[in-house]
């Protein structure tokens, strides 16, 4: 039988993307949100110990980094608070999402949209697409009701939409 | 079947990228060092010798639990922490675990603004091993608490 420790790596390789894709929403950087996976499954380690170090369910990791990302909120508002006078500079190589094809122009203006919806929407897109969660597991990470997170999820498409085609229109337009 | 949306259509040709190789050894050494040795049971003999040691440590132990609310915060570092232990006790892990979250609904803040309230019941644990003996002692400490976050959309 293979080792506790084998299976969670396993387990990582198969759901770490997803799992910082996730993160990606509650940090400012990467780097923020590979710590963040880092913490969340140290959580999950210890919250495993009784269920037989099993590798723990998605929607319950996606939770823990929720939690996470609440604490390191409050911990990095109190310290901008203390620091107000750095400027915070984007990477602007610093993506959340890869288009499978190259010069994917849809795809990269999506990939720009999605970044920009709300923290609500985006949540559960980013759950739901490439989290594999279904509406019922979504509702019960974000204590909310399987309606309220399969409208969120039609109206992200909706605006991921509208962007893709307000974006393709100017395009256009200055072509 | 329902048809995809055009939009998720697109979206499947965007992939979440892996961890960095960094990040991802820094985990997998973290699993390990966390799958290394097994806790030491203190019930799992019937030796008086070794009854008498557990009641030495569990008494040790729970000096430390009444002592750890004096501790500001308990630095994450196993290493830095160990320096706040007793002499020949030592901090292997320690551990928040959150047990449950709750919706709590929005609040108003003092002033007057909303906040959404999440009340989280978590539980701190401790791994202490007594470096004569070898023993492991688990000390947990449950608590409560709400974190409350500006609502900027609506």
């Amino acid at each position: 039988m293979d080792s506790p420790a084998n299976a969670w790596k396993q387990w990582l390789a198969e759901n770490g993307p997803r799992l910082l894709l996730f993160a990606r929403g509650w940090s400012n950087s990467r780097q923020d949100a590979e710590d963040l996976v880092q913490e969340a499954i140290l959580r999950m380690w210890h919250h495993q110990e009784d269920k037989g170090n099993s590798p723990p369910d998605l929607p319950l990791v996606f939770s823990t980094i929720r939690f996470c990302g609440l604490n390191h909120h409050r911990s990095e508002s109190r310290r901008r608070k203390r620091e107000e006078s750095v400027i915070y500079l984007n990477d602007f190589q610093d993506v959340w999402l890869d288009p499978v094809l190259e010069e994917d122009e849809e795809a990269v203006i999506l990939r720009d949209a999605v970044q920009n919806l709300s923290q609500k929407l985006r949540e559960v897109v980013v759950m739901k697409f490439w989290g594999g969660l279904t509406f019922l597991q979504i509702s019960e990470t974000l204590a909310i009701s399987p309606n309220t997170a399969a409208s969120r999820y039609r109206y992200a498409l909706e605006q991921l939409g509208h962007e893709l085609r307000r974006i393709k229109e100017d395009r256009h337009a200055s072509a | 079947m329902q048809a995809p949306d055009p939009i998720e259509t697109i979206l499947a040709r965007l992939m979440p990228p892996a961890l960095s190789e960094n990040g991802q050894l820094e985990i997998d050494e973290m699993i390990d060092d966390l799958a290394g040795p097994q806790v030491a049971s203190i019930s799992s003999g019937p030796s008086l010798a070794r009854w008498m040691i557990g009641g030495g440590i569990a008494a040790v132990a729970a000096g430390l639990l009444a002592a750890l609310p004096l501790l500001e915060t308990v630095s994450k570092d196993p290493t830095v922490a160990a320096h706040k232990m007793p002499v020949g006790m030592v901090l292997l892990s320690e551990s928040d675990r959150i047990e449950s979250m709750t919706d709590e609904g929005w609040q108003e803040s003092a002033d007057g603004s909303a906040m959404h309230a999440l009340r989280v019941s978590a539980v701190e644990e401790n791994s202490v091993r007594d470096e004569e003996s070898g023993m492991v002692v688990q000390i947990s400490e449950p608590r409560e608490e709400i974190f409350l976050t500006p609502i900027s959309a609506f």
